[in-house]
């Protein structure tokens, strides 16, 4: 049982050791940081592959119809044959494209989606590196995204790129409040910045202790990620594609790569801050990461497979006048329990309730806007709509 | 719509995700003869029905839609039951009703009412699927089929009076104008 949960660490320290007898350190390092680096890698590019499968599948269910299911058992070999297709598409650039810019932001969107699997610790000592500052660098690298996505729509030489890239921006930026609220109260919580520390540090998952920041968050990343309901950028009804309106062949595949690995390092990300990373009781700590995982994402498609895109306005609505105000509170709420009560169990007792009734609290506001909203109306189209005179 | 109504809707939907693999369950069963008919959509017919419950994908090339009965596909020849020979007596009228010149080179043999086509020629590449030969035919000897899958390989697209004759054979129609 220890043998299997420290499979891989116990793999890495005998590859080191053995390295050791006839290299010196630093070429041991070396070697053993870059295995590290192209194992991680690998890892989420295969992740994201089967991601792109899973999700047919799953909204394809929800539409009462199968998925792919031509390519291999159950079509498992789908995204190979999206992979192929993209690849042997003829690249075109607009002629009157900022050539530098236009090929430089695919790869500019695409790197800071990698970086962040750096320090996700996928299981019990397995994680690349163990910055002290691990949360605060993942907000950095979705700030980087934000100059690619105005790079793709600026250099396409396309007002509606534009105007997608601009859109985008603004709804990154407004769902970057509400999240980093949220991660600053999982910090108060454990003390540190570190996502290890944040994982080690769990031994009642902050989902019961903040069901409603775990809400808040699990918005906000559906909106960092682009998914829906929050796909107003990119939905082809909309803005045929917005920013990488005019990308084809293998720079949209960055794009579209990019949109599923941000996806599936912001789920590793809830569950580390949330469901309690790779704790789990008997299963090796890397399946149940594995799985905690795969049920955010599943939440993910599910959410996309149900509800009706946002508009813009509605978009920046809930994030500044729902999201933010929740976050706040939750700090407070946050701020007070742990200076008050200093046994973690009793502050189970007492925010779970306490975020209960927020939760009940914000929902029947919520409700009651919407019924003026609605009586409003009615009462505009009784009265005429205003006339031209 | 903000409130409850959201989570009642993930309610639905993740009732049609299980659902989908319990109908899954059920076509697995009917199809080892475990469970008795009815029970699992099976057939492309029950699928096209509007309240249908379950998946509705026809999966294609194993099963495939039957067109509804006034379907416009290319011409085929019908055979006289008696004989079984063509109907057509190579009257032409067709050839002057249609409005493309698709049929041509109509040749026949014998003398008065015994007088049968030997040679027929239909243009399935040009044919507009207008019927207005089948409305023209004095002696109902063709008709439009409901063959949609066309698709060939080679540049064969004229059609001479065995290939049509067979089409009819196979398409199964038995008199003109039965549906109009």
């Amino acid at each position: 049982m220890e043998f299997i949960n420290n499979i891989f660490t116990n793999l890495m320290d005998w590859l080191g050791n053995w390295l050791l007898t006839f290299l010196p350190y630093w070429l041991m390092r070396l070697i053993i940081d870059f295995i590290v680096i192209v194992a991680i890698l690998g890892f989420a590019v295969v992740a994201v592959l089967f991601l792109t499968w899973m999700e047919r599948k799953v909204v394809a269910r929800i539409a009462d119809r199968i998925g792919p299911n031509r390519w291999g058992p159950f079509g498992l070999f789908q995204p190979f044959a999206d992979a192929i297709k993209m690849l042997i598409k003829e690249d075109i650039v607009p002629a009157k494209a900022d050539r530098w810019l236009f090929n430089l932001a695919p790869v500019v969107i695409m790197i800071p989606a990698l970086l962040i699997y750096a320090v996700i610790p996928f299981g019990d000592g397995m994680y690349a590196t163990d910055l002290n500052i691990g949360i605060l660098y993942m907000v950095a690298l979705g700030s980087i995204t934000m100059l690619a996505m105005l790079m793709a729509g600026w250099s396409s030489d396309n007002k509606y790129a534009l105007l997608g890239a601009f859109r985008s921006v603004a709804q990154l930026v407004s769902y970057e409040v509400p999240m980093v609220l949220v991660i600053v109260s999982v910090v108060m919580l454990t003390g540190s910045l570190s996502m290890v520390k944040i994982v080690e540090n769990q031994n009642i998952p902050y989902i019961l202790l903040m069901p409603v920041a775990f809400v808040v968050y699990l918005c906000c990343a559906a909106a960092e990620v682009g998914r829906s309901p929050f796909d107003l950028l990119e939905a082809d009804s909309e803005i045929v594609a917005g920013y990488f309106i005019e990308y084809s062949g293998m720079k949209f595949a960055m794009f579209f790569l990019a949109e599923y690995i941000n996806l599936f390092a912001v789920s590793a990300i809830c569950t580390t801050l949330f469901l309690g990373g790779w704790k789990g009781p008997i299963l090796p700590p890397y399946i149940w990461f594995l799985i905690k995982c795969f049920a955010v994402i599943f939440v993910l498609m599910w959410f996309r497979g149900t509800w009706p895109r946002f508009r813009i306005d509605q978009m920046l609505d809930f994030a500044w006048k729902v999201l933010v105000p929740l976050a706040l509170l939750n700090i407070f709420v946050v701020g007070v329990v742990t200076k008050v009560v200093t046994n973690e169990w009793i502050w189970l007792a007492v925010m779970l309730p306490l975020n209960v009734v927020i939760a009940i609290a914000a929902l029947s506001l919520l409700g009651q806007a919407q019924q003026r909203r609605v009586v409003e109306a009615r009462e505009i189209a009784a009265r005429g709509w205003p006339q031209r005179t | 719509m903000y409130g409850v109504g959201v989570l009642k809707g993930l309610w639905v939907t993740i009732k049609h995700y299980w659902g989908t693999y319990l109908w899954d369950v059920l076509a697995y069963l009917r199809r080892e003869k475990l469970l008795p008919r009815g029970i699992a959509p099976a057939g492309t017919a029950k699928r096209l029905e509007p309240r249908l419950e379950g998946l509705f994908t026809v999966q294609y090339p194993e099963e495939r839609y039957r067109m509804f009965d006034r379907f416009r596909g290319p011409l085929v020849q019908l055979r006289d039951p008696e004989t079984g020979g063509p109907r057509c007596t190579a009257c032409g009228m067709c050839e002057r009703a249609c409005p493309h010149g698709v049929i041509f080179g109509i040749e026949g043999e014998g003398k008065g009412k015994e007088k049968r086509a030997t040679q027929y020629h239909y243009d399935v590449g040009r044919c507009i699927f207008c019927r207005l030969c089948v409305e023209a035919c004095p002696f109902d000897a063709i008709e439009l089929s409901r063959e949609y899958e066309l698709g060939s390989y080679e540049r064969n697209f004229v059609w001479d009076l065995e290939k049509l004759l067979s089409m009819g054979d196979k398409s199964g129609i038995q008199h003109a104008g039965d549906h109009w």
